[in-house]
């Protein structure tokens, strides 16, 4: 379970997620649950199958490259947990 | 006009009976907590349009946008936000008379079968309230169970609006891919999520699809498309075994195929080889597009925030951290695992493939068949925190629900009496732009399956 731990600890560190020590034991029996699913698929034989990535694609559609107004921009900036003028607040950076 | 649109137009017109309807749902929706937030008050204060749909309540699921409205998608890490826009299917719901009357509770992010992982509130079932309502649109499907509202619109991704009907007998709609705008829908896994609806009367649910669908320019991936015809004659069954449903799920399975043969329906059989490959295929791509998409919660521009962070990622790995639920948590990491590089062709390839492998068969199937008919999910509702049903197994037991996901194909959960004190019911899946046949279909069942009413609902007749 040591290596599994560790695995799906680095997994937590690429997705920003901080996880206490219970939670991460935890995570990680249930995930190591789902990847033996997951590998269950190697029995499928789809090799000469092209993927889908969209279920019913029927045109390949864009908009205009143009730029459009919001009229309800205070009430975006207002969801800000924190705010100066017209800027989200961080911490510092540096 | 159906005759529940007749019903309740006049609801929140009059004065007493708007007063009347108010208290009553406060009064039912205490021992149920179907809403997480319910007002007449229309925050935006835009005068409602006129149309089919004209004075009719609708309950909407919280991570559907409504301006001016909560939009907590179940969880704590939205617990405070505010909709800044309407999703464009509510709005043209609005448009065509209907009024928004509150939120409806849900798994967190959409992620659950139970409503037991929403993190701002507990959902129960109203046939039996020591069952789940199902998930993740519970909330929805319990407010219509309970007749605090006519319709209410619900998301699904791998079953979440066609399993909580199923559990709270009502109807409940997974429309074609791309027919419904997911334009205001927050973003859980957008190659397999629709926007859906529930309700007990399928006149009302034929109307406000044909509301609800049309191309959207806010949605790239919406179509307009022309609906096939309603004929329907040739019917095929999945075939289950037995042992992997509970006995009242696999009667109700058995009596719908005699109904249909009633209703003039031939019936035949028919295996999905590829079945197995179901739920892993959908869980690699779900969780994929859930640990991209969630991405975007970092306690940045809005949302939960931590109190003190030394620097921003801290701020984000906290913010995650304090704002999501396990299920949440798991499913990002399972993403992040299934994306990784190096990893990617094992795993989110090869569940592209699977997908393809599966769109062939059904192809096949439908190229012989008019409808196709499953079970909706293995048991009825389940016990509230039932070691027997843990979440791995609420994962599996989506099979029979994400197959119309994976294929983007429409499906629709059809009540078919009660059992044991708990709704029954099956699922029909129609070729693409296939609604017609489905509430056909369900029209055709009525008289073999009259609809059952929940204990303690609202009879909105009572109000004078």
């Amino acid at each position: 379970m040591a290596r599994a731990l560790d695995e799906w600890s680095l997994m937590a560190e690429l997705a920003r997620l901080e996880l206490d020590d219970n939670e991460a034991l935890r995570l990680a029996q249930e995930a190591e649950r789902m990847r033996e699913l997951f590998l269950t698929m190697s029995r499928a034989d789809v090799d000469s199958l092209e993927p889908t990535t969209h279920a019913l694609a029927r045109e390949n559609r864009v908009r205009k490259d143009v730029v459009d107004s919001f009229e309800n921009i205070d009430v975006l900036l207002n969801a800000s947990p924190e705010l100066e003028d017209e800027f989200f607040l961080i911490p510092n950076v540096l | 006009m159906s005759l529940i649109s007749e019903l309740w137009s006049g609801v929140l017109i009059e004065p007493g009976r708007r007063e009347q309807y108010t208290r009553l749902v406060g009064e039912i929706d205490e021992s149920i907590g179907s809403f997480l937030s319910f007002s007449l008050e229309n925050p935006t204060g835009k005068p409602a349009g006129k149309g089919p749909l004209n004075g009719l309540p609708v309950a909407v699921k919280d991570n559907i946008a409504v301006e001016g409205r909560p939009l907590t998608c179940g969880s704590h890490i939205l617990e405070n936000l505010k909709a800044p826009y309407t999703a464009t299917a509510v709005r043209r719901l609005e448009d065509a008379g209907a009024v928004v009357v509150g939120k409806t509770n849900m798994d967190e992010f959409g992620m659950g079968s139970s409503n037991e992982h929403s993190a701002l509130g507990t959902t129960v079932n109203p046939w039996n309230k020591d069952r789940v309502p199902g998930g993740s649109s519970g909330g929805s499907a319990a407010a219509v169970a309970a007749g605090l509202v006519p319709l209410a619109l619900g998301s699904d991704t791998g079953g979440s609006v066609r399993q909580p009907a199923n559990f709270c007998g009502v109807y409940g709609l997974k429309p074609t891919y791309g027919s419904i705008s997911r334009f205001g829908l927050t973003a859980y896994a957008s190659s397999l999520e629709v926007i859906g609806a529930l309700t007990r009367d399928i006149d009302l649910l034929e109307t406000a699809f044909g509301v609800m669908a049309a191309r959207d320019e806010k949605d790239q991936s919406s179509i307009s498309a022309d609906m096939i015809s309603e004929d329907a004659t040739h019917v095929v069954m999945l075939e289950v075994d037995d042992e992997i449903l509970d006995a009242p799920v696999a009667d109700a399975y058995k009596r719908t195929e005699g109904a249909l043969k009633e209703a003039g329906y031939s019936v035949g059989k028919v295996s999905l080889p590829s079945l197995e490959m179901v739920v892993p295929a959908y869980y690699t791509i779900a969780t994929a597009e859930a640990s991209a998409n969630l991405a975007r919660y970092n306690g940045i521009r809005y949302g939960h925030s931590p109190d003190f962070s030394e620097n921003p990622t801290e701020l984000m790995r906290m913010a995650r951290h304090e704002g999501f639920g396990d299920e949440v948590k798991l499913r990002i990491l399972l993403g992040t695992y299934v994306l990784r590089s190096g990893f990617q062709d094992q795993y989110y390839v090869k569940a592209q493939k699977i997908r393809t492998l599966i769109r062939n068969e059904l192809a096949g199937v439908f190229a012989s068949c008019d409808l196709l008919l499953m079970p909706v999910f293995p048991t009825q509702a389940f016990l509230m925190g039932d070691a027997g049903m843990d979440d791995y197994k609420q994962r599996v037991a989506d099979v029979f629900t994400c197959l119309a996901n994976l294929t983007g194909l429409p499906a629709l959960s059809v009540p078919t009496g009660i059992d044991g004190g708990l709704p029954t019911g099956v699922q029909f899946m129609a070729p693409a732009f296939g609604e017609k046949r489905l509430f056909k279909a369900a029209r055709d069942l009525t008289d073999s399956f009259p609809l059952q009413t929940a204990p303690g609902a609202l009879d909105i007749r009572s109000l004078s």
